[in-house]
């Protein structure tokens, strides 16, 4: 049996190093699972979650209502509201000013590993209210604590059923009479089982592709009034006749197409893994693996139970002294907005995470972002910095927390640490925190300016630099 | 605007604001279709190499290159990953080896070509047709544009005065007027015009046409046309032999196998820092230590984070050792010159670059189009004269065709203030070895098909000769649906 049954008749704790699940959260702790599973902490989530456990900790955020968002709203340049609908930069940034303003980040986060997941592109798809309307389907889904039967079932009838998908995916142009196979296709490959299971044997073939493309004919789309798109299904188009799909035969429909795939045994360890590596960076052993996929299977393809399961396993607090996991762009970007208490007030943001190499609503293929180490190479580290740099100079807004102030007396520790606290507290290696002291000792200080730009180096240097990139 | 996401200066008409169709606004929140697998320095020592022409990379081996740093950083694309020094190293090798170059130069919207070469012989229809956009007969008048000789068309065409050299043209010594000559297509003449190429029936969408045109085929596909040239004629190892100067590759270069490249400038690789002293102004000096710090074991997420800081600061401190690159001189402001003094540099470098594409200006003139056309079809005169000059400078020139397209021309009557979409564009080849002169028939303004210019040249026809004439192989392996004939050679 694996750790991860930490509840229930057997119950089994296991207590690795730095701590076990049931033992009190450090700050450190508390920090890990804020960036994790949301967009870094604040001074209020470490107050609020430090000294519990990492399952109290991880009930507290998963039962969190979203509420109305915090703060004021974004605005475009001019001072006026975005218009998504309008401009696909608008459509991009009002996604982000969810993100920095929700009460509750992981239905943010889950939201978006549902788009990396079902990737859709704004750049295939018009009008843009479809992406919109498929963001707030990812949404439901994603708020665990509103709607706790979330599962994947229903979840991939609705994204299959949804004029994003049949669009992007070509659904509305496939019928009985002319097939199109792109679908059913990235049903079976991209968003349910993959190509091989784990033993590189073919999940399915090329025959069951077809098949499978005969059963979700029919569906086309009403977007006459593009701000209520919607798809509906013409039975003229069906191909009612009977099919077989990975060995079982009928005279399948969509929801029967969906519930055969689903039933495969690869669907379980492929979601499951795929969800595990939004939360963790190395990948579960085989033990932790099979049975995370078993439950899963065995409650109906609930959600919500595998996300708990995911954040309160022990790797989860694994190499805790030192962050592991290169924070996607998006994740990266919202952090920083909400650790130096900004709002989006231009486009800045949107060229960052396009330089970034993740705009939102335009994944790069239909298999989404690669992620992981591809995040960055230098162009991005470039980017990153880039950012950071501009988010922290009045040139994109006046800073909450005041322009630097020139403190004559203040020895090249204090000013690491004032830069440190102003940044938000982010984790720096003891091998970083040296050279940046070493840096402030060194910097030219004789005037104000001089000793103010000391400052607004460090700063850059901690929220834009290499330990900045992990979480 | 194609990637010019470096603020592009006031005076650049590429700028310029046009009114323009919802569906076209998409195209400007430019998004990659593909995400690069590496990024690969171009050696300083390589653009350090004009003005003798000849390929300075010959030679040079990666340890040079290693010492004297990078001018620039290369997004590569390709099916795998590759590996940037092995890839460096095919580029010496293939630019050992003087081979023929080509330039493509979109024009992104649709250019309007009746306006930019005019029916003179058809003068009173055209004006009919557009009485709130024609050309004024003869010299500039009032504000307005005039129109300029073209020797060789039997005056049945004129040139927009705004694309000649003299007073028309800011009494700039360039235009495209240097480049056309006599229009016989004998020595000077140096410009090969296709006054209705497209394809038929033609589809008035944007990116409809302009999958076609990139894909050379009347479908979407997954390569360009370049790109399976590649594929099958190019290198396996080099990612340079096809670069569009972007951020992002265009889809003519998309190849199956073949790796190719995006360059988007010659700088910008720092860790600059806002409102400070100008003695810490760059803190790329303080984020070299930051890199070197040792991650834990087993580490590899915070290892790669170092690590790719770690090279981006080395990149940087290569990049500020190139205090001016040599550069072409006489062009005009604009993100195009830079982007042709950029290209120059590459096919003059020796590093095996064969393909360059180059996605320019807001062409789509719904309204607005004398205000928006006629500042860009001014700086596209200029700067395709000036990059002749700095290939001859280079020794190149008679190595380099370049090519300008648009997705389609448009309809012949005008609407308010512009046009809109329409069919049969002005296709340009430029080059001295370019057979110049009007090389293809202008269907005439009598009879249109659907209002639009019939179209005479299939633009496959001009890519086949590319291939076959140019590049070098088989056309009906890289064009499908062939053959299509010229009805002429294109060089020669």
């Amino acid at each position: 049996m694996s750790p991860v049954a930490v509840r229930g008749r057997r119950r089994r704790v296991r207590r690795p190093a730095g701590g076990g699940v049931q033992a009190a959260l450090s700050e450190a702790m508390v920090d890990r699972l804020m960036w994790r599973t949301g967009f870094g902490p604040g001074e209020s989530d470490r107050r609020r979650l430090r000294g519990l456990s990492l399952h109290a900790a991880v009930d507290r955020l998963m039962r969190a209502p979203q509420g109305p968002p915090q703060g004021p709203a974004a605005v475009r340049r001019d001072g006026g509201p975005v218009r998504p609908h309008e401009s696909d930069v608008d459509l991009v940034l009002d996604w982000c000013d969810r993100m920095i303003r929700t009460r509750n980040p992981l239905v943010e986060r889950l939201t978006l590993f549902w788009h990396r997941h079902f990737a859709t592109s704004r750049d295939e798809v018009s009008p843009p209210q479809l992406m919109a309307q498929q963001n707030e389907l990812f949404r439901r889904y994603a708020d665990l604590a509103a709607f706790p039967t979330s599962n994947m079932r229903t979840l991939a009838y609705e994204v299959g059923e949804g004029p994003a998908v049949l669009r992007f995916l070509t659904g509305e142009d496939s019928t009985a009479r002319r097939l199109n196979e792109n679908y059913a296709r990235e049903l079976m490959e991209l968003f349910c089982l993959g190509v091989t299971d784990a033993a590189g044997r073919p999940n399915y073939s090329e025959a069951d592709v077809r098949e499978a493309a005969r059963a979700a004919t029919g569906w086309r789309i009403d977007d006459a009034n593009p701000d209520a798109p919607r798809a509906w299904f013409d039975p003229t188009r069906f191909d009612a006749a009977a099919k077989t799909v990975l060995g079982r035969t009928g005279a399948f429909g969509h929801r029967e197409l969906v519930d055969v795939v689903l039933a495969h045994p690869s669907h379980a360890p492929f979601l499951v893994t795929k969800l595990w590596g939004e939360f963790i960076p190395d990948p579960p052993d085989p033990a932790t693996l099979r049975d995370l996929a078993r439950r899963y299977v065995r409650e109906g393809l609930r959600l919500r139970p595998l996300v708990r399961r995911i954040l309160t396993h022990p790797a989860m607090l694994a190499s805790i002294r030192e962050p592991n996991m290169i924070k996607p762009p998006v994740v990266y970007a919202i952090g920083m907005m909400r650790a130096l208490g900004l709002g989006i007030t231009d486009e800045t943001l949107f060229y960052g995470l396009r330089d970034m190499g993740q705009p939102p609503y335009f994944p790069p293929t239909v298999a989404g972002w690669e992620g992981g180490a591809a995040w960055l190479n230098t162009n991005a580290a470039v980017a990153r910095f880039a950012l950071a740099n501009r988010l922290l100079s009045a040139s994109y807004a006046p800073l909450p927390g005041g322009e630097p102030e020139d403190v004559p007396a203040e020895t090249p520790a204090q000013a690491v640490q004032r830069a440190h606290r102003a940044v938000g507290r982010p984790w720096l290696a003891s091998g970083t925190r040296s050279s940046l002291t070493y840096y402030a000792a060194h910097a030219p200080t004789r005037s104000a300016y001089e000793r103010t730009s000391r400052q607004r180096v460090l700063r850059a240097l901690m929220l834009g630099g290499p330990d900045a990139q992990v979480m | 605007m194609a990637g010019d996401d470096a603020p592009t200066p006031a005076t650049d008409p590429g700028a310029a604001e046009a009114i323009r169709c919802a569906d076209c606004a998409r195209s400007d929140s430019l998004v990659t279709g593909l995400e690069p697998v590496d990024r690969m320095p171009l050696p300083l020592e390589a653009a350090a190499g004009f003005p003798d022409g000849v390929p300075r990379a010959r030679g040079l081996s990666r340890r040079d290159f290693l010492r004297t740093g990078a001018f620039g950083v290369a997004s590569v694309y390709a099916a795998t990953r590759i590996d940037w020094t092995r890839a460096f190293e095919a580029a010496v090798a293939s630019g050992a080896e003087p081979a023929n170059h080509l330039v493509m130069i979109f024009l992104n919207g649709g250019n309007d070509g009746l306006n930019t070469v005019v029916p003179v012989a058809e003068y009173d229809a055209y004006r009919r047709a557009r009485p709130n956009l024609a050309r004024v007969l003869g010299p500039p008048a009032a504000g307005q544009v005039g129109t300029a000789p073209m020797p060789g068309t039997g005056d049945a065409h004129a040139w927009a005065s705004v694309c000649v050299s003299g007073p028309g043209n800011n009494g700039d010594t360039k235009g495209l007027d240097t480049l056309w000559g006599d229009g016989s297509g004998g020595p000077g003449s140096d410009l090969a015009l296709w006054p209705a190429a497209d394809y038929t029936p033609a589809n008035r969408s944007h990116f409809d046409s302009r999958d076609y045109w990139f894909a050379g085929a009347l479908e979407k596909r997954t390569t360009g046309w370049l790109g399976r040239w590649l594929d099958r004629y190019g290198s396996p190892d080099n990612p340079l032999q096809a670069v569009s100067i972007d951020s992002s590759i265009s889809k003519q270069i998309r190849a199956a196998q073949a790796p190719v490249s995006a360059v988007r400038a010659l700088s910008g690789v720092d860790f600059r820092v806002d409102r400070v002293s100008t003695r810490v102004g760059d803190a790329t000096e303080q984020m070299a230590p930051l890199a070197q710090v040792r991650a834990g074991r087993g580490n590899a997420g915070l290892a790669r984070a170092r690590d790719v800081y770690g090279r981006a600061v080395q990149v940087s401190r290569s990049l500020r050792a190139l205090s001016g690159a040599p550069t072409g001189a006489g062009y005009p402001n604009s993100s195009l010159s830079s982007r042709l003094q950029l290209a120059a540099i590459l096919l003059g470098a020796g590093l095996g670059v064969r393909v360059v594409t180059i996605d320019w200006g807001s062409f789509d003139t719904h309204g607005n189009q004398l205000g928006s056309q006629d500042p860009q079809l001014a700086t596209l005169s200029r700067a395709l004269a000036a990059f002749r000059d700095d290939l001859s400078a280079r020794g190149i020139e008679q190595r380099v065709v370049t090519v300008v397209f648009s997705e389609f021309g448009r309809r012949v009557a005008s609407n308010n203030t512009g046009t809109d979409h329409g069919a049969g564009g002005l296709m340009m080849a430029m080059g001295s070895a370019v057979r110049g002169g009007l090389r293809g028939e202008f269907p005439g303004l009598s009879v249109l098909d659907r209002g639009d210019l019939r179209v005479t040249t299939d633009f496959r026809a001009v890519y086949s000769a590319i291939v076959a004439e140019w590049l070098g192989g088989d056309p009906s392996a890289v064009i499908p649906g062939g053959p299509f004939p010229l009805g002429g050679p294109l060089v020669g």
